[in-house]
């Protein structure tokens, strides 16, 4: 059964694969072929996750092939804690993106043939054990996004006099830049350590204290590109204002967590010395995340531009969680990243919804519109509800988590850092209530006469599922908490072990100069 | 007898050159496409042979040729690129006036020269085949006679060629003065009983040999020709450019570096670590703001010569290996382009970028094509340019754990590669982000079609399973002592 990791992984490919030999003139069965693709996905990773073992902290799943033996490259998949809840993540994004995307009547071939290859990117990434298949796979989702942000996306015409192409070309080069430093760290990594299997890495090899002083910032940065680091982020509002609803539910949903996740899965634990002497750093700009996206937001009146300045800052919760090097900050970093991307995957769909409709996201020309589309404003209620880290949702066990993990970590600058996150809490509330309440509620304005809300089940069931995932970790986080936290404590447990003996050694080597 | 055995396909391109010459001039065939598809025909099977036969051991011809692995795979290399610019040059014939017959022929010669130079293990039939390669080309370069830019771009290949040769003949004699011999053999066992660094007669005609060289793989400071040559060359040429006469050039490179130069490395390493940087840096910089497509291909090439520097800069078998695996997947890269360019032109008549927008609508294929070769030639994977890239960019890395300015080539790379990206996305743009003024379809021939079809699933496939060719590469690789 081993395989079947790989069989998820790999079908949605597979599909593109096939999707590329169906006639163009028929674009239904293509759809049809992408929601079977992520639908059975999503089913094998629900599967995997009923099966997975709880106990253990290590690597399941585990099935691979040598690939190119002369560099020690190896195409090896395997799930732990971490990349498990990541993989539902990506399940549940990519079907429901895949189900919302009705509203593509254009090229519809290319697009879900894009979608496809972009959602194996990702999963690919998560679930891999190779060095080198981790970049590959990361890698892979760039070129699909600036196709489908170029090809689908729409920016209207702002203040900020940008256009889609403009969005599509800076997030592309953004994210290579990101990529190819995160490279030659990986490569330092792999020429010092001899090997490219990431569970080898994690647990037989220790590098050098300089050579970890050195690389972490490659691997912090590079990765941090990606998960829109304060001052690398201003490619990631822009880039979420032109994409098409689903590549914007992907991308806020999913792709950004792989910055995250590859400091979590690399980062962290094959740098441990490393990642204590920059963690500092981490916290402060995960400060300047939280409040400088924040105050951003705030000032934003276009729909998709406030809610991506929002998923910025939240990253700097994430941020702030890997940053305290401890079992609760980390895993609550993880657990926000799943929370996270299924809350913007949801509010992204709503907005794309309504904009379908309205052709206009601008919030002070909305107005009333919950009277029209009573569903969709519920549910955007909800997502508002839970992005404010509300009780009862995913987020707000996450985000106590990262707070508790902060305070914990004891420093000063992360007392600080934590006061900080708290109040970026209310920075959130204040900009989601206002642009919820100016276009969903107050007078109905007859210009949007015409809305139609989702009324049959096949329109209400993407944002049904997001809502319930949500919900359902909400109340019982102890689903992916458990499995998280063993993983996690690998992580960081072993951080501290090499730590100390590190230290130890360093003593007895200052000792023995001293001696002489 | 062995002589002729292991010069047989240089024997047999250049006597399909003169049977083409031949059945021209006696025989009335009016479709001279014809001639151009069957001598690619008959070069793919003088490929496939090739794969029937084992490199040998030891040396031919008094010591000035070899038949090893690393010539093997150069032979297969420039059999293939053959194969594709003659296919490249018959579609593109009915623009050719006068002389199509002499045109596939020239290419064969040239291509001769390209097999003799995979084999060269001596100065004096380096610089015999290195002159049957640029000589054919200056003809080729400015075949379309009534057009100024190919006249231009024969003029000033010709100029900077023969200057180029003149350095080379020179450092040549410079090197035969101080050490007695041309052979690489010798001249390596000779150089490593130094103690001291060699004479400065001998490496200042190491350095002239060098210049001759970087003339051919259009390295900085003798890459000012490629863009104009590029530009105004009938695109055959210019993609027989870029694919075998840069590839040859390298071949070259390599085999004077690591077979008679390597024992004294310490001069030339440093100046291969320079030369790559500002390579890397003149080509991918003054790709961005060219508006002609075979121009910006000029310019591109200048910043793939430079990838390809790193690789020989870093000065391990990694990096040696790394060189021949780009090069084998440059020019299925390469050739994709400009058979998807020949395609495109032969009804838009323009090489100017806004003139391909659309293309992924206006066709498809020619669309994917052109797209799928810059994304390889950016590095992004599941393309072959972009394991072309990790390698090189391992290979510089492992030889940055002993010095670290190595790490600042990479740096230097890694920024080459972004902004590289952004004037390639700037041509994706135009295929599949902009609307074509004229959205007439545009026909593709069948073996234009087939040619497409192969380039890209080479891409792809090497993208991927990356193992044969890297396999093949790690082999010829090894015929060097290195580590």
């Amino acid at each position: 059964m081993e395989f079947i990791l790989t069989v998820a992984v790999l079908l949605p490919l597979a599909a593109a694969f096939l999707a590329f030999l169906f006639p163009a003139k028929k674009p239904g069965a293509i759809r049809a072929l992408a929601i079977f693709a992520t639908g059975v996905s999503l089913l094998l990773t629900l599967y995997i996750f009923s099966q997975f073992d709880r106990t253990q902290s290590g690597y399941q799943f585990v099935h691979g092939i040598e690939w190119l033996p002369t560099l020690g490259i190896s195409l090896k998949f395997g799930v732990d804690g971490i990349s498990m809840t990541l993989l539902l993540l990506v399940g549940f994004v990519s079907f429901a993106g895949t189900l919302v995307s009705h509203e593509i009547h254009d090229r519809q071939k290319e697009y879900y043939i894009l979608f496809l290859a972009l959602t194996t990117g990702i999963s690919g990434t998560f679930a891999t054990m190779d060095l080198f298949f981790f970049y590959f796979f990361y890698e892979l989702a760039v070129i699909p996004m600036y196709l489908l942000i170029g090809m689908w996306g729409s920016l209207p015409a702002g203040k900020h006099g940008r256009t889609k192409e403009y969005a599509t070309m800076k997030l592309t080069l953004y994210l290579t830049a990101g990529a190819v430093l995160a490279l030659i760290g990986l490569l330092s990594i792999y020429f010092e350590a001899g090997t490219m299997d990431i569970e080898k890495l994690q647990h037989n090899i220790w590098l050098s204290g300089t050579t970890q002083m050195r690389v972490f910032p490659c691997l912090l940065f590079g990765f941090g590109f990606l998960a829109s680091m304060w001052p690398f982020h201003t490619w990631s509002p822009l880039g979420y204002a032109a994409a098409p609803t689903a590549a914007s539910m992907m991308h806020a949903g999913v792709l950004k967590k792989l910055g995250a996740y590859g400091i979590i899965r690399l980062a962290l634990p094959l740098l441990p010395e490393g990642a204590r002497h920059w963690a500092n750093l981490i916290a402060i700009l995960a400060c300047f995340n939280i409040l400088y996206a924040g105050w951003s937001a705030l000032t934003q009146k276009d729909w998709k531009f406030v809610i991506g300045y929002s998923s910025v800052s939240h990253m700097g919760y994430v941020l702030l969680g890997i940053a305290t090097l401890n079992v609760v900050g980390v895993s609550g970093a993880v657990l926000l990243m799943f929370a996270h991307g299924v809350m913007a995957a949801l509010t992204f769909s709503l907005i794309g919804f309504f904009y379908h409709q309205t052709h206009n996201r601008f919030v002070p020309d909305l107005s009333g519109l919950a009277r029209k589309i009573p569903f969709i404003g519920v549910c955007m209620v909800m997502a508002v509800m839970a992005s404010s880290g509300l009780p009862g949702f995913a987020n707000f066990v996450s985000e106590v988590m990262v707070f508790i993990g902060a305070w914990q970590q004891g420093s000063m600058v992360f007392r600080v850092a934590t006061i900080c996150a708290v109040w970026g809490i209310v920075v959130t509330a204040t900009y989601l209530l206002w642009a919820v309440r100016t276009s969903f509620f107050g007078p109905f304005d007859e210009k949007w006469n015409m809305l139609k809300d989702a009324t049959t089940l096949k329109q209400k069931f993407p944002y049904v599922l997001l809502i319930a995932v949500l919900l359902t970790v909400g109340f019982c986080p102890r689903l992916l908490t458990d499995i998280i936290k063993n993983s996690v404590a690998t992580i960081v447990d072993k951080q501290d072990v090499r730590g100390q003996e590190t230290l130890a050694q360093r003593d007895l080597q200052q000792q023995a100069k001293v001696q002489q | 007898m062995m002589g002729l055995y292991v010069t047989q396909f240089e024997c047999l391109v250049a006597l399909w050159g003169i049977i083409i010459l031949l059945v021209d001039a006696f025989s009335p065939i009016r479709d001279k496409r014809m001639i151009g598809y069957m001598a690619a025909g008959f070069v793919v099977v003088a490929l496939l042979y090739s794969f029937m036969l084992q490199p040998l051991d030891g040396t031919f011809f008094h010591g000035m040729y070899r038949f090893d692995a690393f010539a093997l795979f150069f032979k297969r290399l420039f059999l293939l690129a053959l194969a594709f610019v003659l296919v490249m040059a018959a579609e593109f014939s009915p623009r050719i006036e006068s002389g199509v017959a002499e045109f596939y022929a020239l290419l064969m010669f040239c291509a001769t020269g390209m097999l003799l130079i995979a084999s060269v293990n001596d100065f004096v039939l380096l610089f015999v085949a290195l002159e049957l390669v640029t000589i054919t080309f200056y003809i080729l370069a400015s075949y379309l006679r009534r057009q100024v830019a190919s006249l231009e771009a024969g003029t000033k290949y010709l100029i900077l060629g023969a200057l180029s040769s003149g350095f080379t003949v020179y450092g040549i004699a410079y090197i035969f003065g101080t050490t007695g011999t041309t052979n690489f053999d010798t001249l390596s066992a000779q150089l490593s009983t130094l103690h001291a660094p060699p004479s400065t007669a001998f490496t200042f005609g190491m350095l002239l040999v060098l210049t001759g060289l970087g003339f051919k793989i259009a390295s900085v400071p003798f890459q000012i020709w490629a863009p104009d040559v590029y530009q105004g060359a009938p695109t055959p040429v210019t993609a027989f450019l870029a694919v075998g006469s840069k590839a040859a050039g390298f071949a070259l490179l390599l085999r004077v570096l690591y077979a008679g130069l390597l024992p004294v490395s310490g001069v030339w390493a440093t100046l291969l670590l320079v030369l790559s940087a500002a390579t890397l840096l003149y080509g991918n910089l003054g790709a961005i703001p060219q508006r002609n497509i075979k121009r910006l291909l000029g310019y591109s090439s200048i910043g793939h010569a430079g990838y390809m520097l790193m690789g020989i800069a870093a000065m391990n078998a990694l990096g040696v290996g790394a060189v021949l695996f780009y090069l084998g997947q440059y020019a299925f890269t390469n050739l994709c382009a400009f058979l998807a360019i020949i395609a495109t032109t032969a009804v838009t008549g323009s090489d100017e970028i806004p003139s391909f927008s659309g293309l992924g609508k206006r066709s498809p294929i020619l669309g994917l094509a052109l797209f799928l070769a810059m994304m390889s030639l950016a590095g992004v994977p599941p393309l072959s340019g972009f394991f072309g890239k990790f390698q090189l960019f391992a290979a510089v890395i492992e030889r940055a754990r002993y010095d670290w300015h190595y790490y600042v080539l990479a740096g230097i790379g890694a920024a080459a590669v972004i902004i590289s990206l952004y004037f390639y996305l700037g041509i994706g743009r135009a295929i599949y982000l902009q609307e074509a003024e004229d959205a007439t379809p545009i026909p593709v021939s069948p073996a234009m079609r087939i040619a497409l079809y192969v380039c890209m699933l080479a891409m792809i496939g090497l993208g991927i399973f990356q193992r044969p060719l890297v396999d093949a590469a790690i082999k010829a690789a090894n015929v060097f002592a290195l580590r």
